[in-house]
């Protein structure tokens, strides 16, 4: 017996499809203004236009902050991710309470709320006889994202055959090399899935920017709320937000595209298993890896 | 400590470090400064004090008890609504969808992928005075022109909105995660013996999709406790959560004493939840729910 009957079926549907409309109506309506002709974005429509783009790349605040933003996300998605990688070696190691507590604490970022974490570094700046820094964001950025690479990293790694590194050390391969030459290539795709799901969200931070970041050195969320406060400001704001919506969910699709390729391409050559259990490893990795992106 | 061995196990450290330097350290801080061990507060002197405690707690600081309530009421009711209405989603897409679900389930997630500010952002556009909402309903003429909705923004229901637009995605997960690992013979014996499809659903499926249900409900019940961009951009003064009250203490009016008694309790009230749901969060970040657990 079916589940659901034809109706239900259709009626979950319907159900679904609403909420997709739902979802993507705020992107959409962005998307819309950031050509509309008129400053306030409001109906009905004046026309089109791309003033907006111009005027937002020719703001210098604007421009600064999302330079300002990009880097602080490189960095801390680097350090995130090659943290990720020595706490999933390790994990894979430790047994027992030491490895239960160990990844505990490694993910407690996920559940301090932001808000508590940013005062509490705006303190720990303070008490060291620092002021806050770009240097303090990026450090900030790379707690919290670092759960993330770890729970993107190490399911792959548990996932990997060992004996292909034991090999390669029976073969003469020092164990650095061998993580080099065998391990870290085939962890490619969880590398790249940890660095871009780290970038994004430091790019996006707000809460520890705005206690963290200089004042004349806004990040971009936190020049971001500033100007949406500021209707003058508002139209080059949606503009560059609707390139920035774009451009992310093109990443979305292009990442999970390329971590489907690349993990395919290398099942198919480092395993000679039936295609069947292939195709059942890669729905069950996809699952995970939407469970720890999410 | 046999694992402190050099070894492989030992490259856990520097992760560790890092997170104890940048985190928990942070919060002994904000700790000393609750009890007044440590104050920002010229001319303050540094003594271990309750005071602040025993103000917010039991004293003079009920407005800030008030706000606590009031985030927590917010937190619960957006969690369960949050949480019915991404069920049907996930159960479209693991017994409806079979073919494409996780093309499907891309596009439900992919929203979540944008700038959240800017989704609240977006929000604010479509729902002000003179918003797409409004503006729309006068185009129409369907409300005389500059008359707006009054609680269409700066109220409960914009800021439970955009809290449940931004969680909903992220709530389908677990509980999609969960009824794809079900063990679907289980659902096939109870329409042998003689289930109807609603019976089955409710004596079989959803009993047994309740861990990812919990998940679900504390993937947006523990961030919403601590929330403070969404009443900032689309609540009114009424609106603002408890976040917004440590905020202001370390920002506007500082008194990072006081503040910081706040950020504690907040602290305590979601490692108390992460305490208490922790195994159903467990199980599913494993993606092990299987029946029977």
């Amino acid at each position: 017996m079916r589940l659901t009957t034809r109706l239900g079926a259709a009626g979950l549907a319907v159900y679904f499809w609403a909420f997709v409309v739902f979802l993507f109506a705020p992107l959409v309506v962005l998307l819309i203004f950031s050509v509309n002709k008129s400053p306030t974005p409001t109906l009905p429509l004046s026309g089109f236009t791309t003033k907006w783009f111009h005027e937002a790349f020719g703001n210098g605040t604007l421009t600064g902050a999302l330079v300002r933003s990009i880097g602080i996300a490189l960095v801390a998605a680097v350090i995130a991710t090659a943290l990720g990688i020595m706490a999933s070696l390790g994990l894979l190691v430790l047994r027992g309470r030491a490895a239960a507590l160990a990844l505990t604490v490694l993910l407690l970022p996920l559940v301090v709320p932001y808000i508590c974490l940013a005062v509490g570094l705006l303190i720990l700046v303070q008490e060291v006889g620092a002021r806050p820094s770009l240097a303090a964001v990026v450090l900030g950025h790379s707690v919290i994202v670092l759960p993330f690479a770890i729970l993107v990293i190490m399911p792959r790694l548990r996932s990997l055959d060992p004996s292909m590194n034991e090999a390669a050390q029976d073969l003469g391969a020092s164990p650095l090399a061998a993580l080099r030459l065998i391990t870290l290539p085939l962890l490619a795709p969880a590398l790249v899935s940890s660095a871009i799901i780290c970038f994004v969200t430091s790019f996006d931070e707000f809460a520890i920017a705005s206690f963290l970041a200089p004042s004349g050195q806004p990040t971009y969320p936190v020049f971001l709320y500033a100007s949406a406060r500021t209707p003058a400001l508002l139209p080059e704001v949606i503009a560059i937000g609707a390139l920035i919506i774009a451009g992310s969910l093109l990443l979305v699709v292009l990442a999970e595209g390329g971590r489907r390729w690349a993990e395919r391409r290398l099942v198919g050559q480092t395993a000679a298993a039936p295609a069947e259990a292939q195709e059942a490893k890669d729905d069950q990795s996809s699952g995970e890896f939407a469970m720890v992106n999410g | 400590m046999r694992w402190l061995r050099p070894g492989k196990g030992a490259l856990v450290l520097p992760p560790l470090v890092f997170v104890g330097v940048l985190l928990l350290l942070p919060v002994a801080f904000i700790s000393l400064y609750s009890v007044g061990l440590r104050t920002n507060i010229p001319g303050m002197p540094t003594a271990f004090s309750l005071s602040n405690w025993s103000d917010f707690l039991t004293g003079g600081g009920g407005a800030f008890r008030g706000r606590f309530v009031y985030s927590m009421e917010i937190a619960l009711v957006v969690s369960v609504l949050t949480t019915i209405a991404a069920y049907p989603l996930a159960y479209f897409l693991a017994f409806v969808a079979r073919r494409g679900r996780y093309a499907l389930l891309l596009v439900l997630l992919a929203p979540f992928f944008t700038s959240y500010l800017l989704r609240v952002i977006a929000w604010q556009i479509i729902l002000n005075n003179n918003g797409v909402v409004n503006s729309l309903l006068w185009t129409l003429h369907l409300r005389p022109h500059g008359s707006a909705i009054s609680w269409l923004i700066y109220s409960n229901f914009s800021v439970a909105l955009v809290l449940f637009y931004t969680w909903i995605p992220f709530v389908s997960l677990p509980i999609f995660v969960v009824l794809e690992n079900m063990d679907h013979r289980l659902q096939e014996a109870a329409a042998d013996l003689g289930a109807s499809r609603a019976a089955t659903f409710w004596r079989v499926t959803l009993p047994l999709s309740l861990p990812g249900v919990i998940a679900g409900f504390v993937f947006v019940l523990i961030p919403t406790t601590g929330e403070f961009i969404t009443p900032l951009l689309v609540g009114g003064p009424n609106n603002q959560l408890f976040g917004n009250s440590i905020q202001a203490f370390f920002g506007d009016t500082p008194n990072w004493n006081y503040g910081s008694v706040l950020a504690i309790a907040l602290i305590v009230v979601v490692i108390v939840l992460t305490l208490v749901f922790g195994r159903f969060l467990q199980t599913d970040l494993r993606a092990e729910a299987r029946p029977g657990q």
